[in-house]
């Protein structure tokens, strides 16, 4: 150090080179301390030094050093500290507290090394304290993203309610303009087969009513609606809301892959539906609104032996074992490549899952846990469905699907073995759409792509087996779908021939204007966020603008639908109702302006 | 059940599915091996199965050092995530072990309803069920290794 020409201006040797100066007290300390010693305290430096038994030169007792080396010099000797004779160093030790050195200096040995100590500790303190400002940097950094995460989901939740009341207000229309009609049937008599002529009339004459009360369920969920806030809460009324249409699927399915209709004709099957109906609502004199209250829920002959299905693995299997060939697996017939994601951590679940996926058409992408799922749909992932184990390191299912669903609504359905009733309403409540059992089997996966994938299917029957929808094919399945919901409604669809639809029609035009409406408030909503645009896959992107809306939320609905469908016990009775209800009327509201063409 | 399963094998007999005994479900683990291209080679499944045995090895291993430590909540992941793909693959008896496994971990009695706060009892049903589940785990792999030629 003292040699290093470098620093000569800083520090060297004496002239004589029996001692060393330090020339500049303040760069001494700044530049060079620290580069050879752990602090960058002159005063330790000094202390150090004596306890090496170095003493300063006081400068007034030899006069010619002071000019010599400037006035802040300090020169610092030692007897055996010398210029060119190294080994002299040896002889220079830390004074042992053995007075094996000068005694002279023995009492003043113990302060100087607490004095040592206590300097230590303040460094050890000034580095600990710079952690903690670290760490507390680090902090703030983080509580920031929180809020604003915070802030963030607040405004999905709000987002999310805007859309709801849009959704209330529309169903109100419907409910009104619902009662308006079916009050009109039910005051013409029971129904009669050639309505035709009653109906166009008194359909004009409906607005005169004047005890127009909405439907108690819709009075329910608006109370509801008032109640509830929070994202959960919405998220499972929306599952149960579409209840109705969903329970009709079955019926639609076996129909559409089971006949050969032109799509001409397809409106016309639903009349099969259609009899199927009386025989689950007698004809009688009901109060016209809602038939298909949950009471009648029991006897419909299709809808809840898929639950059964669902739950009961031994009777799947049994089905299995009777249905197993290789040909009854064939391509489902997708329109386009279903993309799925499969979050799951056990490799062997993995594998097979995949594999089957693969054996069902679809591409297949898999995530190890629910980080990894979570940075795969932030990333830009789209996929058209999400299979998602619940028990996984790091992050589990619930959360994961919790946080997914803040910013995306690819349908998920939950992977697990925990299929007890209050762990499948927390699912539900996190925002899950559906549950598949585990251990699955190929069937009961098949089911469920089927399922939520419906909207992905090309209508076997149709010839073209081009990719990029067609939109025969796509008008033709949802007429099936539709026209699978609709006949519910009973009221109009059952009774009515085809030919009678003409005199319904006239309602039609003010039914589309709601809808234009909700669409425009829903995508709005959606695009305030980064969501996955469920809307514009759907098969509806082909239609006209002012149906684009129906066979998503048709979709959606049917979707969460079958959330009610599961083992878990349904949310509370009368919303349920109320979501029946919905569920009756949209469809048939929407099967009509289909029909006209 | 078993009448379904003898259904099974019946339809399925000329493929010459093997006789696994109680320790396999066989139509679950049918599915799998429908999934293989060629079966003669049976690749797929072949993988997945032997991938599984050195999963479940390294499980109960797991199982041993955290039994040793008396962790009952590693206990309890170790069994869900063993009894998951044992399932899959239709090892039912086994899975049924890890499931116990899993609930025991849990301070659970063995159907899951209901509490035992008491960690030794919960320890030392987790002893014995691993020690059943391992006697489980060879019975099939036995059964498995003779299916794929392998003994």
């Amino acid at each position: 150090m003292l040699e290093d020409p470098s620093y000569s201006a800083v520090v060297r040797w004496g002239d004589d080179g029996d001692s060393f100066v330090v020339l500049e007290n303040e760069k001494f300390t700044k530049h060079i301390l620290p580069k050879h010693f752990k602090h960058s305290n002159f005063a330790s430096f000094v202390r150090q030094l004596n306890k090496y038994d170095f003493h300063k030169v006081r400068q007034n007792n030899e006069d010619g050093q002071q000019s010599q080396y400037g006035p802040n010099a300090w020169e610092f000797k030692h007897p055996e500290f010398k210029a060119n004779s190294k080994d002299t160093l040896d002889n220079i030790r830390r004074k042992a507290p053995a007075p094996r050195k000068q005694g002279q200096l023995s009492d003043e040995q113990i302060p100087i090394q607490q004095i040592d100590l206590m300097n230590q500790q303040m460094v050890a303190q000034a580095q600990q304290i710079q952690m903690l400002e670290a760490s507390n940097h680090e902090l703030r950094i983080n509580h920031q993203s929180v809020v604003q995460e915070l802030l963030r989901l607040h405004r999905t939740v709000v987002n999310h309610d805007k859309v709801m009341q849009d959704v209330m207000k529309y169903l109100n229309g419907v409910d009104a303009q619902q009662r308006r009609s079916s009050r009109v049937v039910f005051n013409t008599g029971e129904p009669i087969p050639n309505g035709n002529t009653n109906l166009t009339p008194s359909s004009n004459g409906a607005p005169q009513i004047d005890d127009d009360v909405p439907a108690s369920p819709l009075q329910h969920a608006q109370q509801l609606m008032t109640e509830y806030n929070t994202d959960a809460q919405m998220n499972s009324h929306f599952a149960g809301f579409e209840q109705m249409a969903n329970s009709f699927v079955p019926g639609g399915q076996m129909r559409g892959s089971g006949s050969a209709q032109s799509s001409g004709s397809m409106g016309y099957s639903k009349m099969s539906d259609g009899q199927l109906e009386q025989i689950v609502y007698p004809t009688g004199g009901t109060n016209g609104i809602d038939p298909t209250y949950s009471d009648h829920l029991p006897n419909i002959p299709y809808g809840m032996p898929a639950v059964g299905e669902k739950i009961d693995a031994g009777d799947l299997r049994a089905k299995y074992a009777d249905t197993r060939k290789k040909s009854n697996y064939a391509d489902p017939g997708w329109g386009r490549t279903p993309r799925v994601l499969l979050v799951e951590d056990d490799p062997t679940c993995r594998q097979i899952g995949t594999k089957f996926l693969y054996s069902f058409s679809c591409t297949v992408d898999t995530a190890f846990d629910g980080l990894e799922a979570v940075s795969k749909i932030q990333e830009g992932g789209k996929y058209d469905l999400i299979l998602m184990d619940i028990i996984m390191p790091n992050l589990d299912g619930v959360s994961a699907c919790h946080i997914i669903r803040q910013f995306d609504r690819t349908p998920i359905v939950a992977m697990t073995s925990n299929i007890r009733s209050d762990d499948i309403q927390m699912y539900f409540q996190h925002g899950m759409d559906d549950v598949l059992p585990k251990p699955f089997t190929r069937k009961s996966l098949l089911d469920m792509l089927e399922k939520h994938l419906l909207h992905l299917k090309k209508n076997s029957m149709e010839p073209p087996p081009t990719i990029g929808i067609n939109p025969s094919v796509t008008q033709s399945s949802l007429r099936d779908d539709l026209s699978a919901a609709a006949s519910p409604a009973g009221s109009n669809g059952t009774w009515n021939s085809p030919s009678q639809y003409s005199g319904v029609s006239p309602v039609n035009p003010s039914i589309s204007i709601p809808y234009g409406n909700y669409m425009d408030t829903n995508q709005q909503a959606y695009n305030s966020n980064p969501t996955t645009p469920i809307v514009a896959r759907g098969p509806g992107l082909q239609m006209p603008p002012g149906q684009v809306g129906m066979p998503n939320m048709n979709q959606q609905h049917r979707r969460n639908a079958s959330d009610m469908m599961g083992p878990g016990p349904p949310i509370d009775n009368a919303a349920v109702k109320k979501q029946r209800m919905s569920g009756n009327f949209q469809p048939g509201s929407m099967a009509a302006p289909m029909r006209q063409q | 059940m078993p009448a379904q399963y003898s259904d099974a094998r019946s339809e399925e007999g000329s493929t010459g599915m093997p006789e696994f005994g109680d320790s396999i479900d066989l139509a679950t683990f049918e599915q799998i091996l429908e999934m293989d291209d060629d079966e003669d080679e049976r690749e797929f499944s072949k993988s997945i199965v032997y991938d599984f045995f050195s999963q479940a090895e390294t499980t109960f291993e797991k199982m041993d050092s955290n039994l040793e430590s008396k962790d009952l909540d590693q206990l309890s992941a170790l069994g869900h995530f063993l009894k998951g793909s044992s399932a899959t693959l239709g090892l039912t008896k086994l899975k049924d072990s890890c499931e116990k496994i899993q609930h025991y971990g849990a301070h659970k009695d063995e159907t899951g309803a209901n509490v035992i706060s008491d960690d030794n009892v919960c320890l030392k049903a987790c002893g014995k069920l691993i020690k059943q589940a391992k006697e489980e785990f060879r019975e099939a792999e036995k059964a498995l290794r003779k299916f794929y030629h392998d003994e």
